[in-house]
């Protein structure tokens, strides 16, 4: 077949949807929607991942957490592309004192500042304030608070070990996070408080949503080689990583039977298409248009439209996702109680590569799919049946 | 020119095997016009579709131009179909989706006549037909009258050697019927095509060569219009 004639038959298909007016909306809007609905509750469903890692990684630890980190390294080397903030961290173990009441610690060390823009912790005080820079002061769980019988303003000693010199602190606020390897034996103070501080310290790194973990770690091992260890959020929380590879999986499925009902319903519609319009296609082939000519036809019918469809279901679809990926969609009623939406119920939806193609690709399959039948009807009914069956 | 050879048609109508045509067999020469008359359920656009290659006998064979259609593949057929043949139907059939001008169009560029011709000849029949100023026009905005005309202007459009008409003045006044006859008579002798016309209509059969009866599917009489 020549270019010529591939423009005529482009032309007569095009002619037909143009003039099929109604049909032709109706039915392309039935593809758009269907697609730009599958297209966001994929990037809703990817949102939600988002918003439990980063939920999760937020309050302390970070996408990656690197430890041992050696003193002459600082933390503006671990800050490469996709990096949005590296928090230093000198963990101090030791024992918090009050009076007789004694309760074993990791007394965390890090620059309130950078601990306040980068992490969540402080949105979980439940009284009293951050710690200030450059003070003798500690942020405590109320946890640990209560087992020491401390209260806001209240004198506590921390020291290394039962020999070693105590150090004063004067207790500013109190956390309560919901999770209990946060919650129980953590405090926080500002550096260079504690006496020994600046040796070997840790970092808490944290990325935008979307960038791999693996590939950062992959940068900062080429980097550092041996002398930096890091662990991945997956690493320290493999229940979440559970949790979330358990969305996938129950989100694929749900996704597939989303996408079968719309193909069943995307095929039945182009079914009825082409039967409404079978008269038509009897009237081509008693002009002698050839099987292999009718079927292009019908092809290039179903093909142009369900093209036109899908591309305005991708706009339409990308549009909404970016909308509430901007405006955030606020689960917190449904979240409030949840130990993986500790920090915020807000989900904003993210776009991946997979939703941008599998509804569209599943839709226009479909439709093309369902041509098949029809079109063959046509070829193999003898041309009078097919008139004969207005 | 078309051989007709005992042609036979059965349909099915519920559990009764009814004889659309039995034993059909006539020869229309080039340049001849028959007419072929007789009641509803005659059988007569069974036989147009049968020598159009629409559909398939049961019995019998039908050559045209020295082709018998019913032993060429679906690809040969609808390409005879395309080169030789010419349908105008009962009811027009245009193709709802394109205007006059496309619909005449339409079997131009099937048969690969260039943009150029294809304008010459459109405008040329749409004058003849009297409509050059519906090219546009879509065939819903159009008479029963219209449409019939721009149906013909689309069966003869490429020139074919067989034309085949059923029923073409059945929704035409009178005259414009006998126009659109003495149309497709001269279309006829120009390009020395045979014509096949089923009708009721006595303008048709007094300007054809030749008339063949049909009832129950058989032919009960024949006759040269000169010596009737």
């Amino acid at each position: 077949m020549n270019h010529g004639a591939l423009a005529f038959w482009l032309r007569i298909a095009g002619l037909f949807l143009l003039r099929s007016r109604r049909t032709t909306v109706v039915l392309s809007l039935m593809v758009l929607l269907s697609v730009a609905i599958l297209i966001f509750l994929s990037s809703l469903a990817v949102g939600i991942n988002d918003a439990m890692v980063r939920n999760s990684v937020s309050l302390y630890s970070g996408h990656i957490t690197g430890v041992n980190l050696a003193a002459d390294l600082v933390p503006a080397q671990l800050e490469i592309d996709g990096v949005d903030a590296v928090v230093k961290r000198v963990e101090n173990r030791g024992l918090l004192q009050q009076n007789d009441r004694v309760e074993p610690v990791m007394l965390v060390a890090s620059d309130p500042a950078d601990e306040i823009s980068a992490t969540a912790l402080w949105r979980k005080i439940t009284a009293g304030r951050y710690p200030q820079a450059g003070k003798a002061e500690m942020l405590l769980s109320e946890h640990t608070a209560e087992r020491l019988g401390l209260g806001i303003g209240d004198e506590l000693q921390f020291r290394h070990g039962l020999e070693s010199p105590p150090v004063n602190f004067r207790l500013t606020g109190v956390y309560r996070t919901g999770i209990d390897n946060l919650d129980r034996g953590l405090a926080f103070c500002p550096p260079a408080i504690v006496p020994g501080d600046d040796v070997r310290w840790s970092a808490a790194v944290f990325l935008g949503d979307g960038i791999e973990v693996e590939t950062v770690i992959g940068h900062y091992r080429e980097r550092f080689g041996d002398a930096a260890q890091f662990e991945t959020w997956q690493e320290l929380m493999p229940d979440l990583r559970q949790l979330i590879d358990l969305n996938y999986v129950s989100m694929s499925i749900v996704t597939f039977i989303v996408f079968g009902l719309v193909a069943v319903g995307v095929s039945s519609a182009f079914v009825i298409f082409i039967l409404k319009n079978l008269r038509e296609y009897g009237i081509v082939k008693s002009m002698g248009v050839t099987p292999f000519e009718i079927g292009l036809l019908i092809g290039l019918e179903v093909g142009l439209m369900n093209f036109v469809a899908c591309v305005g279901g991708v706009a339409l679809g990308v549009v909404a996702s970016q909308v509430m990926s901007t405006v955030g969609i606020d689960l917190t009623a449904f979240t409030s109680h949840n130990r993986y939406f500790a920090v915020s119920g807000i989900v904003t939806p993210r776009l991946t590569l997979y939703s941008l193609w599998v509804p569209p690709a599943v839709a226009f399959i479909f439709g093309l799919l369902a041509s098949i039948w029809p079109a063959m009807l046509v070829i193999r009914g003898r041309t009078a049946e097919i008139l004969r069956g207005i | 020119m078309i051989r007709v050879q005992n042609l036979g048609k059965d349909f099915r109508s519920g559990r009764r095997q009814v004889e659309a045509l039995d034993g059909v067999s006539f020869n229309v020469e080039p340049g001849e016009a028959l007419a072929v008359v007789g009641k509803s359920g005659s059988g007569k656009t069974t036989l147009l579709n049968c020598i159009g290659g629409l559909e398939r006998p049961d019995r019998g064979s039908v050559a045209s131009l020295g082709v018998n259609l019913h032993e060429l593949s679906r690809h040969a057929l609808s390409m005879f179909q395309r080169e030789h043949l010419g349908f105008v139907f009962q009811f027009g059939n245009l193709l709802s989706y394109l205007t006059v001008y496309e619909n005449i169009e339409f079997p131009l560029a099937l048969n690969g006549i260039p943009r150029q011709e294809r304008d010459l000849r459109i405008g040329a029949l749409l004058e003849k037909v009297g409509l050059a100023s519906s090219a546009r026009a879509l065939p819903g905005e159009l008479s029963g009258g219209e449409v019939q005309r721009i149906s013909f202007a689309r069966a003869i459009a490429h020139r074919p050697q067989i034309l085949l008409a059923d029923e073409p003045t059945a929704s035409l006044d009178s005259q414009t019927g006998h126009d659109l006859v003495q149309l497709m008579l001269d279309v006829l002798r120009d390009q020395a095509a045979s014509l096949i016309v089923a009708t009721h209509d006595p303008v048709v059969t007094e300007l054809a060569d030749s008339i063949m009866h049909l009832r129950d599917g058989r032919i009960v009489d024949e006759a040269q219009t000169a010596v009737l």
